[in-house]
């Protein structure tokens, strides 16, 4: 699956995402967005502690081709993700290679 | 008490009696905590990715959850290939690894690699241990987790100083799983009912849900035509009148035939694998299809369905056998018309009765399957020797068929069967390996024979890697290509070099007595059939295909089997 070769008509979707502030917790979540189909375009993070555990909050921007409900089926899945919102359906196309 | 004291604590609180593991620098404290514990019967493989299999085939036979443990570095590199297998079929398993200490990681220290960056797609979850105080809690959720929803391997990486760290006792909680209700089924039934054509799909989901009973009583009550996936193989039971068997690559005609002809497809526990659905856009064309899963991300993968469930599968069984059975589902023509596709279309290959005949894939497990007692766990290889099973083998129980279904690892049978012979002492428990699959875990015969292990061997011997020279011939103008395998060693004087007792058969007259004989004898034993290097695996449909077109031998030769999607 390539979102290499159009990048410039490539659906481009914004989710936010909030999980457990462990081991690995960024690349579990890249992982899945790759593996799923999906090009990291922008990601932001910043992390915040209530009642002593530490939480990401994750503001991503991907662009693929597939459905991206199944992305946000499988992030939800990840057992340290404790929700994701899926911010607006298809945003712009991205213009040139963002990531 | 130590970190590593604090692992078989773990252990004792769940009950995990059996663990499969080789030692090595990170893990020395664990296996020093080993040597006073008289609870947990530690299983030493000869290899590690024979470990992870053991600790797979273990849980797949027993409904536990597998063990397994390896040292840092090599150790936990050579799981990898169990704990992926693992993975792919949703099999629950716990993984725990020695680490170099804390103070080491990231240094390149001996022995160091990043064991939870290279292990993220093929776990459930996966812990590193960063605080020693962490490793009681961590130890709960990790076997829980593996355990619930969807199952899977979770993967415990704790560095050496964690296991050597004092650590305060922490109660254990005692663990209570909710009964959960059904969801709402009523637009399921009303699809169901309003169906001419409806065809009850089931994978290996049942058995992961625990479902096997409700499932068999729901196919039963509603009598619907049923065909099941490689890994639903033994849902339906070895008398269900209305089993049209598996379906897909080499499904039978009856089962792809049903596919193609239904108007609703029922798909419970089952993830739509392209193995089973050929070309989707192919798949079931006229049906509508309702999914019962309890993986949300399953639904609408592959293909849109009408209504998607999630839920506990046993009470979606309760609901829907209560509707059925009120009120029948009015199908008897499609039911007749299935019927007629079930005589004509299964599998089929002729026996050849002649004495000194060479023996077939086919007939050999069709003769395994009438003389193995009932309960027989049998653990597969991968290959056109594995098809044959899942073909010809009458199974009455899911959890009887090991097979690596997603991941096709050739060398997962024996380690499997070790395992699964753990878990059910007095079962038999018979690997069916091909000459190229046997080699990849031969290693493991010694873990046989150390324990005694009354496991039966049959190596299916086409002196090839027979399911690759098989497409190479059919897609790839019979262009052979690193199949040859006609310098295989001597496998009866290599089981015996373990101290294992071996025979050999290659005729037809020599079937009966071979399997009688393995099958009687009080230890385990190796069976070495030589069957013909040129036999295919009939019907297949190509790789990329649709069901509808499937081969037979008729076709073998014709020129649009020539492949076109890899
Ligand atoms: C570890 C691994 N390597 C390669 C393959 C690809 N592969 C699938 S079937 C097969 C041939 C298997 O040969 P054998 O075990 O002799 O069984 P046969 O097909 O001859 O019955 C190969 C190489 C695989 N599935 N697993």
């Amino acid at each position: 699956m390539s979102t290499e070769r159009h990048p410039q008509t490539t659906p481009t979707y914004k989710i936010t995402c909030r999980m457990i502030h462990e081991a690995a917790a960024l690349e579990r979540l890249c992982q899945v967005v790759r593996i799923r189909g999906f090009r990291i375009a922008k990601m932001a993070v910043e992390t915040s502690v209530q009642n002593a555990e530490e939480s990401l909050y994750i503001a991503l921007t991907v662009q693929g081709v597939r459905p991206v409900a199944m992305l946000q089926s499988q992030l939800e899945k990840l057992h340290t993700v404790a929700e994701v919102i899926l911010n607006t359906t298809a945003l712009a196309p991205a213009v040139g290679r963002t990531a | 008490m130590n970190g590593a004291q604090h692992i078989l604590e773990a252990f004792h609180h769940h009950n995990v009696q059996t663990v499969f593991g080789y030692p090595g620098g990170c893990i020395m404290p664990l296996y020093d905590a080993l040597v006073d514990d008289v609870l947990v019967e530690h299983v030493l493989c000869r290899h590690e990715q024979g470990c992870a299999l053991a600790a797979d085939g273990y849980a797949r036979a027993s409904a536990r959850l597998g063990v397994c443990i390896a040292t840092s570095g090599p150790g936990a590199t050579n799981l990898i290939t169990g704990v992926a297998n693992a993975h792919r079929d949703s099999v629950p398993m716990l993984v725990i690894t020695g680490q170099v200490p804390s103070s080491l990681i990231g240094t390149d220290a001996f022995q160091e690699t990043d064991v939870l960056g290279m292990t993220l797609g093929i776990v459930k979850h996966s812990y590193l241990v960063e605080r020693a105080e962490e490793l009681p809690g961590i130890l709960e959720e990790a076997m829980e987790l593996a355990q619930t929803g969807r199952p899977g391997p979770v993967w415990i990486d704790i560095p050496k100083d964690v296991l050597l760290a004092d650590i305060a006792a922490v109660p254990s909680q005692p663990v209570t799983r909710s009964q959960t209700a059904a969801p709402d089924l009523g637009s399921a039934i009303a699809l169901l009912r309003a169906a001419q054509k409806p065809l009850l799909y089931s994978g290996g989901g049942i058995s992961l849900a625990h479902a096997e009973d409700s499932f068999r009583e729901f196919a039963e009550c509603s009598a619907l035509p049923a065909v099941v996936t490689l890994k639903g193989i033994g849902n339906p039971g070895k008398h269900s009148a209305h089993n049209l068997g598996m379906l897909g690559m080499h499904g039978s005609r009856a089962a792809n035939r049903a596919v193609d002809e239904c108007d609703l497809l029922l798909v419970i526990g089952a993830r739509l694998d392209d193995r089973a659905t050929g070309k989707l856009n192919g798949f079931a064309p006229n049906a509508r299809t309702i999914h019962i899963d309890t993986d949300a991300a399953e639904f609408n993968k592959l293909r849109t369905a009408e209504l998607a469930i999630r839920g506990d599968l046993n009470a979606i069984f309760g609901v829907l056998t209560q509707a059925f059975r009120e009120t029948p589902l009015a199908i008897s023509d499609w039911r007749k018309e299935c019927q007629t596709w079930r005589t004509t279309g299964g599998f089929q290959a002729a026996d050849n009765e002649e004495p000194l005949a060479p023996i077939t894939g086919p007939a050999f497990i069709r003769r395994l399957s009438h003389i193995a007692p009932d309960n027989t766990i049998i653990a597969c290889d991968v290959g056109q020797h594995q098809m044959w099973v899942a073909q010809y083998y009458q199974f009455d129980h899911p959890r009887h068929h090991l097979t690596s279904g997603g991941l096709g690892t050739m060398g997962f049978g024996l380690p499997a069967a070790i395992g699964a012979q753990f878990a059910n002492r007095a079962t038999t428990v018979i690997n069916v390996a091909g000459d190229g699959s046997f080699m990849m875990n031969a290693q493991e015969l010694a873990t046989i024979r150390r324990y005694n292990l009354p496991l039966k061997l049959i190596i299916m011997d086409n002196q090839c890697l027979g399911m690759v020279r098989q497409q190479q011939e059919l897609f790839y103008n019979n262009r052979e290509s690193q199949i040859n395998l006609d310098d295989n060693p001597d496998f009866v004087a290599m089981a015996r070099a373990f101290d294992i007792p071996a025979l050999k058969i290659e005729r037809t007259d020599q079937v009966r007595r071979g399997i009688e004989t393995i099958l009687a004898y009080n230890g385990p034993m190796l069976l070495h059939v030589a069957i013909a290097r040129e036999e295919n695996v009939w019907p297949i449909v190509k790789p990329g295909g649709s069901n509808r077109e499937m081969i037979d031998e008729a076709r073998r030769a014709s020129a649009d089997t020539k492949e076109i999607v890899a």
